[in-house]
């Protein structure tokens, strides 16, 4: 595909078929369910369209993919521990050391490929969407100084696990919850908001824990690493 | 699934198939068109997967119920009232409109379960490599790296066991060590990457259009199912849009019934599209057990 034809595409995602969509499904049957889905999957296809316009560096996609990889391999490493996903924690550690577009993609690109070994489901685009966001929530943190590049204070492990955990309880979880909302509820009311979003509290809390430790004990090697390789060959800053 | 004939078909009719019957599965809320929808899902993945589908079918009852109960549970819309539950009155016709949610919910996870089986993820790079040609690569890495840093992490904790961490004790010890052996694996796997990339470049990466592993043809056989299954869908759709799907549950029912021949020919158009890669399955084994049968 044409490089302008990509852009074409992606103005016209956001600014012709994002409302399209706002005003279309404003009437049909099933509209929360229907246009979150459509913008969630027009709102990934931007964000890709603009990382593939990028033209990136080989290097820059050989690292994306082995973060990812291991963001997906690292449930396999903890398996002694159950109930303990990492995934999320290593995607924000991505975020953290190379920047907020390269959090998405690899918390995108880790859901997707994790839902390859779980099974793909309705919940596929908003798993690759939530996990994107909290990568780059990390990511932009990151930038804005609040989330130190490589930890070495006590403070700084401390707010790095406050905001893995914050940032899984609060945006992450609630986002898949509402899927789930959307998916299995007909009407979307008090009751049955309340209903899903606190049956999905628990299963968020424990994925808010086991993010923060792994973001607080791993923070500090990996982050490192990533540093070191980024020095060393001058490579994603 | 190389014995499933669909399997074997170009992957963009694979997955304009799933994506027409997923969407349109979700559009209509209409309990007929719901129906076979679920039918056609349970027989294909019968097909696919043999005896062993039925532990899965089985799961499906408990979900259905489940859903439907919630639904009216948290609905008390709807005009005849059957019973009153924790002070809130259950509804007819929430009762049913959840029901009809419910087994849209089974179909569409049906659907992906079939998806999952005949859209292989080479099936889906390959598709994707020409719109999204740098993310389809990465994730053709991924999927290669993820099993390749499962074995990698296998031999560094064993490697660590020989030292006398075994990596089992208490919790605490269990994720120090778990945290030990990612960070000596993401060490390796960066020093990986930096190769990697370095290798990609010297083979001139980026110098001209990247080709898939698996050449897929576009047959002619290929085309008379797509021209079947398009024609399929556009009378389910033409059906659709003059209102033949049309339900509205609540505050009462107004389900549109199946009178007049468009309304008709949608149903039938409709099952006729979702049971193609059956038919095509079952034409094949049928053939197979002749071809036996006359040796």
């Amino acid at each position: 595909m044409k490089r302008s034809l990509r852009t074409g595409l992606r103005f016209l995602i956001l600014l012709v078929l994002i409302p399209l969509t706002l005003y279309l499904c404003a009437k049909a049957d099933r509209k929360y369910y229907l246009s979150s889905l459509v913008i969630i999957v027009l709102t990934l296809s931007a964000f890709f369209l603009h990382f593939e316009n990028r033209r990136p560096q080989a290097r820059e996609m050989v690292v994306l993919a082995v973060m990812s990889a291991l963001a997906v391999a690292s449930r396999a490493v903890f398996a002694a521990i159950p109930h303990f996903k990492p995934m999320m924690g290593i995607v924000m550690l991505t975020g953290i050391a190379f920047g907020p577009e390269a959090g998405f993609l690899c918390g995108a690109v880790s859901g997707f490929v994790s839902n390859f070994i779980f099974g793909q489901g309705p919940w596929t685009p908003w798993q690759m969407f939530a996990y994107g966001v909290g990568g780059l929530l990390a990511g932009l943190f990151a930038q804005w100084g609040i989330l130190k590049k490589v930890p070495a204070r006590g403070s700084d492990f401390a707010v790095l696990g406050i905001f893995g955990f914050l940032s899984i309880v609060l945006i992450v979880g609630p986002l898949l919850d509402t899927s789930t909302l959307f998916m299995m509820v007909n009407t979307v009311n008090s009751t049955s908001a309340a209903a899903i979003y606190l049956s999905g509290l628990p299963v968020n809390l424990v994925h808010g824990v086991a993010t923060l430790v792994t973001v607080v004990l791993a923070g500090r090697p990996l982050l490192e690493k990533l540093q070191r390789i980024q020095i060393k060959y001058g490579m994603m800053e | 699934m190389r014995c499933d004939p669909f399997s074997r078909c170009h992957p963009a009719v694979n997955f304009a198939f799933f994506a027409v019957a997923i969407v349109l599965s979700v559009i209509m809320v209409h309990p007929v068109y719901l129906a076979v929808s679920v039918i056609c899902a349970v027989l294909y993945y019968i097909a696919l997967k043999g005896h062993k589908a039925w532990k899965v079918i089985g799961a499906m009852i408990p979900l259905f119920f489940v859903v439907t109960v919630l639904n009216s549970l948290f609905n008390s819309m709807g005009d005849t009232v059957l019973f009153t539950l924790f002070t809130r009155p259950v509804t007819y016709e929430s009762l049913v409109y959840g029901a009809c949610i419910a087994a849209m919910l089974v179909a569409v996870l049906l659907w992906f379960l079939c998806y999952g089986i005949v859209m292989t993820s080479d099936k889906f790079t390959s598709l994707f490599a020409n719109v999204i040609p740098a993310l389809s690569l990465i994730l053709v890495m991924v999927l290669r790296l993820v099993p390749a840093y499962g074995k990698k992490a296998k031999q560094i904790a064993g490697a660590r066991q020989c030292i006398g961490k075994s990596g089992s004790g208490t919790k605490r010890e269990r994720l120090q060590g778990g945290v030990t052996v990612l960070s000596a694996l993401t060490d390796w796997a960066l020093e990986g990457s930096v190769m990697t990339a370095d290798s990609m470049r010297a083979r001139g990466y980026g110098a001209g259009k990247r080709t898939t592993f698996q050449i897929y043809r576009f047959t002619m056989h290929d085309g008379v199912i797509t021209v079947l299954l398009l024609l399929f869908a556009a009378v389910t759709i033409t059906a659709i849009a003059t209102g033949a799907a049309q339900a509205d549950f609540l505050p009462s029912l107004h389900i549109a019934a199946l009178r007049g021949t468009l309304s008709i020919c949608g149903v039938i158009a409709w099952g006729l599209f979702l049971l193609l890669p059956t038919f095509l399955h079952l034409r094949e084994v049928i053939l197979w057990h002749n071809l036996i049968y006359n040796i």
